[in-house]
């Protein structure tokens, strides 16, 4: 039966709730066991707004990505150097 | 025939070599940690100069401390501890931004267990533009900065690091389930933010 204010159209075996807050992150890493994955992809089908959720969240994950590589500046090893010699008394 | 190359020293051969006074072993490793130290730095002080120096600090850490590393523990979790303080030690001289409360932007459900938020727009497709990709990555990197640092630690040395989840657990000094959960809700709170700036979610801050 479709959920009226949602569009879900999942039976209760697995809600959104559960879906979301518990499953989610295992069905992401894959250590999610066999049964649950599909009754995990059961609840996918039938609830267009969890496929929202899932698509955006994957995206999140996506775009964090996009963070590195970070531009280390340059010469930072040689500053490193120089600043642990200076303070521990060594000629450089 | 040609000579063999030298093998490159593994952390603790570059550790007791350091134990013992040996210089070019600690460029070595500094040259093999300085970007990821200077990288984790960034993550907790977000500001180039401070994370310059909270590596520079790191790695003067590293050299008086050496000689009380326990070999027996694996060198990578102890010095990224060292380099997680060292950041820390910084922030702490600076005045200090506001957290936010991360169960404000958690999903939402109806008392069936539905999502209650349903106005939302896949925004997934904005980011096969690469412009707005990035621009998005640049304001996630401010909304994980507004995370209390039991998350913003996770979400940043797995997301953005792509540090394995075991060696975090190490370093961090927390089981594997905890960092999961803390994980996933940095991740469900970054999530909502972007949602907020690049669909038509509207703000979920809760009232009052």
């Amino acid at each position: 039966m479709k959920h009226e204010d949602t569009g879900c159209h999942a039976h209760d075996e697995v809600t959104c709730q559960r879906l979301i807050l518990d499953y989610l992150l295992a069905y992401e890493d894959g250590t999610m066991p066999q049964e649950e994955r599909a009754a995990f992809r059961r609840h996918v089908e039938m609830c267009p707004p969890c496929v929202e959720f899932l698509s955006t969240y994957e995206a999140t994950g996506r775009t964090l990505k996009l963070l590195k590589p970070r531009d280390i500046p340059p010469d930072l090893a040689k500053a490193v150097l120089s600043f642990v010699r200076s303070r521990c008394g060594e000629k450089e | 025939m040609e000579a063999a190359e030298t093998p490159t020293p593994s952390d603790l051969e570059l550790v007791q070599a350091i134990k013992t006074g040996d210089e070019r072993a600690f460029e070595q490793m500094v040259d093999r940690y300085h970007a990821r130290v200077y990288s984790l730095s960034f993550g907790v002080l977000r500001n180039a100069e401070d994370a310059e120096e909270a590596t520079q600090d790191t790695f003067l850490q590293l050299y008086r401390k050496i000689g009380t590393f326990d070999e027996s523990r694996k060198f990578f979790s102890w010095f990224y501890r060292v380099a997680l303080n060292s950041a820390y030690s910084r922030a702490r001289k600076r005045p200090s931004a506001p957290t936010v409360a991360i169960e404000d932007y958690l999903p939402r459900f109806s008392s069936d267990g539905h999502l209650a938020s349903v106005d939302l727009r896949d925004w997934s497709v904005a980011i096969e533009d690469e412009a707005a990709a990035r621009e998005l990555a640049s304001r996630a990197e401010e909304f994980i900065a507004e995370l209390s640092p039991a998350y913003r630690d996770v979400i940043w040395m797995y997301d953005v690091e792509e540090m394995p989840a075991d060696q975090i657990a190490e370093i961090l000094e927390i089981s594997i389930p905890a960092f999961k959960s803390r994980l996933h809700r940095a991740r469900l709170y970054v999530r909502q933010r972007l949602a907020e700036i690049a669909g038509s979610a509207p703000r979920q801050k809760a009232a009052g």
